[in-house]
């Protein structure tokens, strides 16, 4: 550089050596717009079927130009996390910052090219945008400041959550994950950007965003309020839930090259609901108990999620309510479903003496249709709730099916769970196949390959089902654990017999499955009987589905119901045909905790209406 | 004076003043906590025989459930490369029109553009500060807008409108069944 | 409008009168008014009247989630804001400690020098403008022009970048960019004869601006004068090397100095400056694709970003003197306070007010200019 001197004036001929700028080529610059810069900030452009109306966008403007709008022919998918609202943008207040994009969990907004639109007052309409594929004048623009993994703004990686190694675990039934600490918590909750999309595909429609941002802010207590809202088995649901929530998700993207997880709302729940004292817990659970007595007085049979879950509805307003249960203890299939390193017993515990504490009467051991008939609750209660849930597993009907070593899982596991985890309460097979492809199954498997673990030291089980591998309907997590704990798991492949030689059980012959559901979709499997293979084992177990036991209703009122397709016919609230009775739970949608809880909550309303007075027209629980 | 020298000065300073405490944040941060009554002390000492000429700046923090404000004096010291950071608290008055403190201008010349502002922000006299008169807000009459409890959004809300907008499409999408759902004012966090 | 509010002035029977520049005047950058007690042509007394850029961003700032001040603070100052950008980053950081990966913390700094040849190349036009030569803020604004071509290409956004955020800066740098910066830095140096010839030491300019709104040494540091302006009165005193951020601490570069203290030495340290900048981008060209990895942090999700409770006072050294934010945290999403402290809140009230007097009318454009106030850090 060079040095000017203070004192330095210059010649008096300086300004002139200018003058060579007469002989310069002038620079020119056209009046028409200048294409802006690669990642320009322009007018806004979104991606309508990959944008899920989540509202993320709106909550990050900082001036307040995001306005969501309903936008009707759109896909309104609340199960798989859809809303069919629309950003559009005010650009009297929009500064394009571009914020939005860069929170976008899906990355469908983006800023385009285009930076001019000029109107006069009586246009001032043409402000207001709903941007779309194309440019705010409806021409094809190019793409701006988009979405890049540097300026996502959302933690997309879920927190880790301690749990045991596969050998740690593989012979004992401990729970398996250890849960979130305060620290986790909160960390996992502050990724939450409270769209909604879990509450909305809830059956039971959990007040998730509530809770979660009661999580963040350190407050379990109230977000131990909010779940008792609409679930009092939120200890079980912490664990064991399906969790179409976290399918729901914002968060959970597959389309974006940094990945992205849903929260993890289940074990945040579970979190909040070990993190208040069982007793505190029951202290919140009871402020919203009514202090008026009805005197009117309900029966419930089951003592499962849906029948426990309408008690507690039906005696929180009020009404004196009687739980028949013909096992030994309450919670029905959570109980004798599913296996403690899941679900351990102190916490189905928990969530039964809570709703206990509310004046729930249980009487255990008690089956109706034998002890008690089912005319003589009618004249004893005004009404009554059958929630009798699915008993008996239903079998594959081939050949060797009938033999006493062809078991049924969810009598294996009953078995099991009225043992405490080193007693199954029947012989353990040296080696045994599974036939299904749901969560049954892998609870059965590996329920199995513990008690291996412990007698044999080796596992030898093999799971086997006529879906592929992705179409399995086991949780993703609960087959990538079965496998570590040793479990073979082998799709595609048809049962064809049960192989016996000297009454013994020698194995399982399969065939390979070309096609599962012919051309119009219906269940008809096609196999290739080329392909066989004969799966060793002493024990075959069917896990394909269970169906329920209605013998206890007896023939006078079996005749009297209505039917549907095996099961008694229900309408919407849950009532039958008798005026007098309501079914819920398993026996009336299918094994589900969660619709079991909802389907709870829903009878509750229809029978308080009913003996109220006030019949509700569609059944549907009014959000509190 | 290097920086052990102020540290050392800075020690034997906490005898001389009543209710002084130091924390020392990093190399060229200080953290002073000094009783109202003493600070103008303070920054004298700082000045005169500290090295601290230059007063970066005053900043006012309002702390109504304490009913006080927060006063907070950055001084900056270009010999020692180091920004001492003087607080001190006074009580809020909320009951009367203003708190009240003493000025400094007569110690840090800049101290007169940031008292003034305090004062018309805050609603902070300075006693002897020469310029305690309406300088940014000239043609405001409302509370010390800067107070936690004036609420701008509110006032805003309550002077202006929000545009409203009703082009075409919306028209259309309202036809249809739809329309604006979620207004923006329905979620500022 | 406003001036009507003021109580007129009793002048006494003298040649005393009472004039007002601005709010709207070429010699000011932004929308600020000067009132003029005059003798004759000269000033016996300014007082500084702000408050026409007031949007209350302090406290709008109050109300809004840590991360869409960002949209805010650049704001402050027009002709310069990437570096409110970076001190309110820099002060978050500094509050829930986090640490700003080294190529964030490079490309910062390459965009604070950036944004400074951007700025003086404006003042150097305006500050000529206000001794009625034209030219030389034509070539300005026309070469300011490239530097905010190449920010657009950086940030997406001409003038206000909204580019960095706590933890980093938004993207990396486009492929080819340091080419192309590297290009406008030899198209600058190029020009560096056109400018001497036809500004720096053109007669007619010198001789206007020498001996004009002198502060001396005593004076300055009494008024709290910072940045070029402290360096044109002969004190060696810049935040980036006195307080360091960033990496600055690791570049090579020198405080240009001038001991007259008057308009000319005020603008010939801002040429020095700006090929003083111009060198350490050369630096950052040379070093940047040696430093890999992030430019980014990772923060919290904004929508629940609770900063930890706390206070940090952050300075930077901004073209036009010390900038500092002081910002409280109460562990909230929002921020509890940000206190802005810009150079101008000095330079465009009292220094100002106290050096106009003495001087002749047809000056007080240029003093005030010559000072490089931005108003709207006054008025915030």
């Amino acid at each position: 550089m060079k040095k000017i001197k203070y004192e330095d004036i210059g010649s008096i001929l300086n300004p002139l050596k200018n003058l060579q700028f007469f002989a310069r080529k002038p620079i020119t610059e056209d009046l028409e717009p200048r294409p802006a810069a690669k990642i320009y900030r322009g007018f806004h452009l979104n991606d309508m079927e990959k944008c899920i109306g989540c509202s993320t966008c709106q909550k990050i403007c900082d001036n307040a130009a995001i306005t969501m709008v309903k936008v009707p022919h759109l896909k309104e998918d609340p199960v798989n996390g859809i809303k069919n609202l629309r950003p559009a943008i005010d650009y009297g207040r929009c500064c394009w910052c571009a914020l939005c994009v860069d929170i976008c969990p899906t990355g469908a907004i983006e800023l385009s090219r285009e930076y001019v639109h000029v109107c006069d007052g009586d246009e001032v309409d043409s402000y207001f945008i709903l941007p779309q594929e194309k440019g705010i004048h409806g021409t094809e623009q190019e793409k701006g400041w988009t979405k890049t993994a540097s300026n996502d703004l959302l933690a997309r990686t879920r927190t880790d959550m301690g749990e045991m190694t596969p050998e740690a675990r593989g012979d004992n039934f401990k729970e398996i994950v250890d849960g979130y600490t305060d620290e986790q918590a909160i960390l996992e909750a502050s990724r939450c950007v409270q769209c909604g999309m879990c509450h909305d595909s809830c059956p039971t429609h959990m007040h998730a965003p509530e809770y979660i941002r009661a999580i963040w802010k350190g407050n379990v207590e109230e977000a131990v309020e909010w779940m008792y809202e609409t679930n009092p088995f939120s200890h079980v649901c912490g664990r064991v839930c399906t969790h179409r929530c976290e399918t729901a998700c914002s968060l959970n993207q597959t389309g974006l090259p940094q990945g992205s997880e849903p929260i993890a709302i289940r074990w945040l729940k579970r979190y909040a609901m070990d993190a208040v004292p069982h007793e505190r817990i029951k202290e919140i659970v009871a402020r919203k108990k009514s202090q008026e007595k009805t005197g009117k007085t309900i029966a419930i049979i089951g003592a499962g999620p849906a029948g426990l879950t309408a008690a507690f509805d039906l005696v929180k307003r009020g009404h004196d309510v009687q739980v028949f249960e013909a096992l030994p203890k309450g919670g029905g299939m959570t109980r004798y479903g599913i296996p403690y390193y899941r679900l351990p017993d102190d916490s189905l515990e928990r969530d039964i003496d809570v709703i206990q504490s509310m004046g729930v009467k249980i009487e255990y051991n008690t089956r109706i249709g034998e002890q008690i008939s089912m005319a003589q609750l009618h004249t004893d209660y005004d009404a009554v709730v059958l929630a009798i849930g699915l008993q008996s597993g239903r079998s594959t009907r081939i050949p060797g099916s009938e033999h006493k070593d062809t078991r049924s899982a969810v009598e294996l596991l009953r078995l099991i769970g009225n043992h405490d985890g080193d007693e199954a309460g029947f012989d353990i097979p040296r080696t045994a196949v599974v036939i299904g492809g749901g969560n049954v199954a892998m609870d059965i498997a590996r329920s199995l390959a513990r008690y291996q673990k412990q007698r044999f030291n080796q596992v030898e089980i093999i799971v086997t089902a006529i879906d592929e591998l992705e179409k399995f309907p086991a949780d993703k997590e609960e087959i990538k654990e079965s496998l570590e704990e040793g479990i073979t798991i082998i799709p595609s492949r048809g049962p064809q017999q049960v192989m016996i030689e000297n009454d013994q059980i020698k194995g399982l012959k399969t065939w390979h499955v070309e096609s599962v559901f012919d051309s119009d979709g219906r269940f008809a499997p096609q196999y290739d009987d080329s392909d066989e293979q004969i799966y060793p084992a002493e024990m075959v177990i069917e896990a394909i589905g269970q169906m329920a036991e209605t013998e206890l209703l007896g023939n006078t009122l079996t005749e009297q119901l209505e039917w549907e397709r095996g099961r008694i016919k229900v309408a919407q609230d849950g009532s039958t045909s008798a005026p007098w009775l309501w079914s819920a739970g398993d026996c009336v949608n299918g094994p589900d905790v969660v619709h079991a809880v909802a389907d709870g909550h829903r009878v509750a309303e229809s029978i308080h209406a009913c003996l109220t007075g006030n019949k509700v027209s569609d059944g549907k629980l009014n959000d509190e | 004076m290097n920086c052990d020298e102020i540290n050392v000065w800075l020690d034997t300073l906490l005898e001389e003043i009543n209710e002084i405490k130091v924390t020392r944040k990093s190399d060229r941060r200080v953290r002073v906590d000094v009783d109202a009554s003493s600070l103008p002390a303070l920054l004298e000492l700082l000045k005169g025989k500290a090295s601290y000429v230059h007063l970066s700046a005053i900043s006012c923090v309002d702390w109504p459930d304490d009913e006080e404000f927060e006063l907070v004096y950055h001084c900056w010291s270009y010999e020692a490369k180091s920004l001492l950071s003087a607080h001190t608290r006074i009580p809020r008055n909320s009951s009367e029109e203003f708190a009240r403190y003493v000025s400094v201008y007569d110690i840090y010349k800049p101290a007169g553009f940031f008292e003034r502002d305090i004062y018309e922000m805050f609603g902070i006299y300075f006693e002897s500060s020469p310029f305690m008169e309406k300088f940014i807000l000239t043609e405001w009459n409302g509370p010390p807008p800067m107070r936690k409890d004036f609420d701008a959004e509110a006032y805003v809300n309550e002077t202006f409108n929000w545009a409203e907008y009703n082009p075409d499409w919306l028209q259309e999408i309202t036809e249809e069944g739809g329309g604006i759902a979620i207004r923006p004012e329905d979620v500022r966090l | 409008m406003r001036p009507e509010n003021y109580q007129a002035v009793r002048l006494p029977s003298s040649n005393e009168y009472e004039i007002f520049i601005g709010p709207n005047h070429p010699g000011i950058e932004g929308n600020y008014a000067f009132k003029l007690r005059l003798d004759g042509d000269e000033v016996i007394s300014g007082k500084a009247d702000a408050g026409y850029l007031h949007r209350g961003f302090e406290k709008l700032m109050e109300g809004r989630l840590w991360i869409q001040n960002l949209a805010i603070v650049p704001r402050i100052c027009v002709p310069d804001p990437v570096p409110m950008e970076v001190v309110y980053s820099l002060s978050v950081e500094a509050i829930s400690d986090i640490e700003v990966p080294e190529r964030g913390q490079w490309i910062r700094v390459l965009q604070m020098e950036l944004s400074r040849v951007a700025s003086h190349l404006f003042t150097f036009g305006g500050h000529a403008a206000t001794t009625g030569m034209y030219t030389p803020s034509y070539w300005g604004v026309a070469d300011r022009d490239l530097a905010l071509d190449l920010f657009e290409e950086l940030t997406g956004g001409r003038v206000y970048h909204i580019y960095n955020i706590p933890g980093g800066v938004r993207r990396d740098i486009p492929d080819g960019f340091l080419d192309r910066l590297g290009h406008y830095l030899d198209y600058l140096e190029s020009r560096q004869n056109d400018y001497d010839n036809l500004l720096f030491t053109n007669q007619v300019f010198v001789k206007r601006a020498r001996g004009i709104g002198v502060i001396n040494k005593e004076q300055a540091l009494e008024w709290g004068v910072t940045g070029p302006n402290l360096r044109a009165c002969g004190l060696p005193f810049d935040v980036r090397r006195d307080d360091p951020y960033l990496i600055y601490d690791q570049l090579d570069f020198d405080i240009p100095l001038q001991d007259a203290g008057d308009a000319l030495a005020r603008i010939l340290v801002r040429r020095d400056e700006l090929f003083q900048s111009v060198r350490i981008l050369r630096q950052i060209i040379k070093h940047l694709p040696s430093v890999k990895g992030p430019v980014r942090a990772p923060i919290p999700n904004p929508l629940a970003w609770n900063v930890p409770a706390g206070e940090s006072y952050s300075r930077v050294e901004s073209s036009k003197g010390e900038l500092a934010y002081y910002t409280v945290s109460d562990g909230g999403p929002k921020p509890y306070r940000v206190h802005v402290r810009g150079p101008s809140s000095m330079h465009a009230v009292q220094v100002l007010e106290n050096v106009a007097v003495g001087a002749r009318i047809e000056d007080v454009a240029q003093i005030m200019f010559s000072l490089d106030a931005c108003p709207p850090e006054v008025d915030r």
